[in-house]
């Protein structure tokens, strides 16, 4: 973390005048821009400014945004807000719909369930989410006006508003869970101990339960975890398209008007979740597999 | 006004107009430039004054217009147009030039201009007030004028008004070894309070343009006792309050009940920020979630066109971009060059590929036909086997291999400096694109050897080469130096009469063709697109909205 910030500190500092520029405008004079870097602490050396912001970061003063014109906490709280609930129904469909998916078709693998399923999500995961967004609201918003165009939530929360990011991303990820559980299941159901136990006259639906699923969502676990990551971060786009006032709209927002504080603040949160969810995901692993528990 | 104090042209003016010499528009224009009330100079142009009184607009409702919401810091700092546009409700102007290129004032009455031009006296209107209830008097506009000419506060009202209220001295101070110099006031009495109601403006220079430099954009008359602080619920002089203001999400203005003026149609207008992707400005416009756009980018037009119910309303204005060298390096210090330069562009090729024909012909001279002292010359067609030539008699029979500076956002500009760059490939001339980031490029736009530079929109053809073409001034970014142009700009800008000042503009015109910097393909349309049950918009060049004007029938 400490790392990712100095380097992002020292990228900024290979542009000096940007900030300037970029508050005052090109056709502002070379005076008036010396004049507001100095009024603005800008004219300290790079070092000073490094650790004094580390510092203050350290003990919650994350201060305050140049674009926004707000402490970058407060705007960093909602912004990851907004994302969490759209994370959260992504998570809600995407979750059981491809495991269900996965599971049902790495049970008989080769019969025409697997088949339908291995083509619906090879032919949804190859569609990247900036057509998927073109053609999901060319459907819906303009042919057949059901649904919202965009979704900045400003008359407060909408569901109708969620509907089309959420598709987006279920359309897009589901495709690739679905696969690997697939392909998970596919293996468990070949392994020793499940001909065994379907060949001792155990129902076919408690040998699925009781002794495949557990063994198949090992990988699709881990997955699921990284994807929240991914979540953070790799919704830049969607977010960015339905005018989704998250996290990551934010993070574009913030390298574009070149808000330093703020583009701190988020990087640091990214990289502290990569981390989290890593945590969480070995943690999940040694539940769901007893053979890690002794080494 | 009174006759006795009548700028002394205006009787010629008026003989013009009756000789047919200047059209009705350059008579309003430079009549009201003059101090001529827009009402009485409508008048004598027999045309009926715009319909400023709306009997048929519906009173009450509300709209939303999806525009960005940007960051104010300070209004008089403002370099985008979209912030302007939820403060211009709120805050005033002393003038406002408005669709037609007519100045009219706004808190103003009146302004007199001496016979040199040096002297401005400027009157402000008696009814003109805070909505705190205060009287707007002489000294809040000083108070003002002062605040954006110190170079402190930031603004860019500075760079326009330099040369006629500034001055330079040395600070004294020292910066890498370089002596600091800084702007003043160029004399205790440049900016004089007469009464309560009026001012006076003695400049160290004749200036023609005064009024409409009091609407560059960030100019608003802010109140000196919140001291220009910008928050929401700050106090001015216009129809509307900000209740709200979001960045990045919205803001509101509502109707206040204390105006001054002529009471607003619309109670409430919000501002929607739908981001910078124009799926989502369509999207949001289809299903109704906001009643018009801030700016239709072209290629979204037919999108647009085919929603049911969407007025698209364009203007063509004096926006462009110029291809331009550094005229006092090889190659470009080669007049043949340069023209060969212009001669393999076949401008309207240009305009029906990036652009789909929404944009007018550019003919290399930078002034636009929308400029009162535009004169039109024969057009410069596409010719390669003369450019050919050219660069052949200029010592390159093998063509030239240079590298070009541009920016990728607006994307137009991209677009079209690779459709030339196949052009100038015809004629021998190897050009390789330098795409930089628009805040890299604005550190350097002044300095490449080779680059493509936005210009903006500016009302007469004079402001515009006296800024960018004349020897030394700062941002002369070709570096070109002609003492011919020089002395014939000089004399166009002393030449009250657009008839006379269209002579002289014309041989600079030519000198710009013949020999100038620039290869200049196009000027801008600019478009927004409103729903029709949205009443009184009319579309700005420099896409100003005038939220006073506007109303919305009831559904």
């Amino acid at each position: 973390m400490l790392a990712a910030s100095l380097l992002l500190f020292l990228l900024f500092e290979l542009m000096p005048g940007d900030v300037a520029v970029a508050e005052l405008g090109p056709y502002s004079t070379p005076e008036q821009r010396d004049l507001w870097m100095a009024a603005n602490g800008y004219d300290q050396p790079a070092m000073l400014r490094y650790f004094a912001w580390l510092g203050h970061f350290a003990i919650g003063q994350w201060g305050e945004s140049r674009i926004f014109l707000a402490p970058v906490a407060r705007i960093v709280g909602t912004r990851l807000e907004n994302t969490a609930i759209l994370g959260f129904w992504f998570f809600a469909v995407l979750i059981p719909l491809s495991l269900g998916m996965g599971v049902l078709a790495g049970m008989r693998e080769g019969s025409w369930l697997d088949r339908a399923v291995s083509a619906i999500c090879i032919l949804t995961t190859s569609v990247p989410p900036f057509a998927s967004t073109v053609l999901v609201s060319a459907v819906f918003v303009f042919d057949l006006h059901w649904l919202p165009g965009t979704s900045t939530m400003l008359d407060g929360f909408s569901y109708r508003q969620l509907v089309m990011p959420v598709m987006v991303l279920v359309l897009y990820d589901f495709g690739y869970i679905a696969r690997i559980t697939r392909a998970t299941m596919a293996d468990v159901m070949a392994t020793p101990y499940i001909r065994a136990a379907i060949l001792r006259g155990l129902p076919y639906r408690r040998v699925i339960l009781r002794h495949a699923l557990r063994n198949a969502l090992i990988a699709p676990f881990t997955l699921l975890m990284l994807h929240v990551n991914w979540l953070i971060a790799g919704v830049i786009v969607v977010e960015y398209f339905f005018a989704f006032k998250g996290f990551g709209s934010l993070i574009l927002e913030a390298s574009l008007g070149k808000d330093l504080y703020l583009l701190e603040a988020c990087t640091m949160i990214t990289v502290a979740m990569a981390t989290l969810t890593q945590t969480i995901s070995d943690l999940g692993y040694l539940v769901l597999n007893p053979r890690m528990r002794s080494v | 006004m009174t006759v006795d104090h009548e700028h002394p042209y205006l009787s010629q003016l008026r003989q013009q107009l009756r000789d047919n010499r200047i059209d009705r528009r350059e008579f309003l224009r430079t009549a009201t430039l003059l101090g001529m009330a827009a009402g009485a100079a409508y008048a004598v142009a027999g045309l009926p004054a715009p319909a400023r009184a709306q009997e048929e607009m519906p009173k009450g409702g509300k709209i939303r217009i999806g525009m960005h919401v940007q960051e104010i810091k300070d209004p008089q700092t403002l370099s985008w147009v979209e912030p302007t546009n939820v403060l211009r409700g709120c805050v005033q102007y002393l003038t406002v030039t408005d669709q037609a290129n007519i100045t009219r004032g706004q808190l103003l009455e009146k302004w007199d201009p001496s016979e040199d031009l040096k002297t401005w006296t400027l009157t402000i209107r008696q009814e003109a007030k805070w909505r705190s209830g205060r009287p707007f008097t002489a000294d809040d506009a000083i108070w003002n004028i002062k605040r954006v000419l110190d170079p402190k506060t930031g603004s860019s009202v500075l760079g326009l008004m330099k040369g006629y209220m500034l001055e330079e001295y040395d600070t004294g101070a020292q910066k890498d070894g370089k002596p600091v110099k800084s702007t003043r006031l160029w004399s205790d009495k440049a900016i004089e309070k007469i009464d309560d109601k009026t001012l006076r403006l003695n400049c160290k220079a004749p200036q023609l343009a005064v009024p409409e430099h009091m609407f560059h954009f960030p100019f608003f008359m802010l109140d000196p006792a919140e001291n220009g602080a910008f928050k929401v619920g700050m106090n001015g002089t216009g129809p509307y309050e900000i209740v709200a203001y979001n960045v990045g999400q919205n803001a509101i203005v509502r109707a206040s009940k204390t105006y001054w003026g002529k009471p607003v149609n619309l109670d409430e207008v919000e501002f929607v920020d739908l981001g910078t992707d124009s799926g989502a400005t369509i999207a949001a416009l289809a299903s109704g979630q906001v009643d018009g756009v801030y700016d239709v980018d072209f290629s979204e037009l037919d999108t647009i066109k085919a929603l049911p119910d969407i007025n698209i309303h364009s203007v063509t204005t004096a926006q462009t971009s110029v291809v331009r060298g550094k005229c006092d390096q090889k190659p470009f210090n080669d007049a043949r060059v340069r023209q060969a330069l212009k001669l393999a562009i076949d401008q309207q090729k240009v305009i029906d590929i990036v652009f789909r024909g929404a944009a007018s012909v550019g003919e290399h001279h930078h002034v636009a036909p929308v400029h009162p002292e535009y004169a039109k010359l024969p057009m410069i067609h596409q010719d390669i086997p003369k450019a050919k030539q050219l660069l052949a008699a200029a010592g390159y029979p093998d063509g030239l291999k240079l590298e070009i500076a541009c920016k990728p956002s607006p994307a137009w500009e991209l677009a079209s400096v690779t459709v030339m760059t196949e052009m100038w490939k015809q004629a021998g001339i190897d050009v390789k694109i330098n795409v930089m980031p628009a805040a890299s490029f604005w550190q350097v736009w002044d300095k490449v050897p080779f680059g493509y530079t936005a210009w903006t929109h500016r009302p007469l053809g004079v402001m515009v080469l006296g800024l960018a073409y004349r020897s030394g001034v700062p941002w002369n970014e070709s570096n070109y130096s002609n003492p011919e142009f020089d002395r014939l700009l000089v004399q166009a800008e002393g030449i009250l009469d657009p008839d006379k000042r269209r002579v002289v503009m014309a041989k600079l015109e030519q000198i710009m063709q013949e020999d100038g910097p620039v290869v200049q393909p196009l000027w801008r349309v600019v478009q927004a697109a409103y729903h029709k049950k949205v009443k009184g918009f009319r579309m700005h060049p420099t896409e100003y909205i005038f939220l006073d004007e506007l109303a919305v029938e009831k559904a």
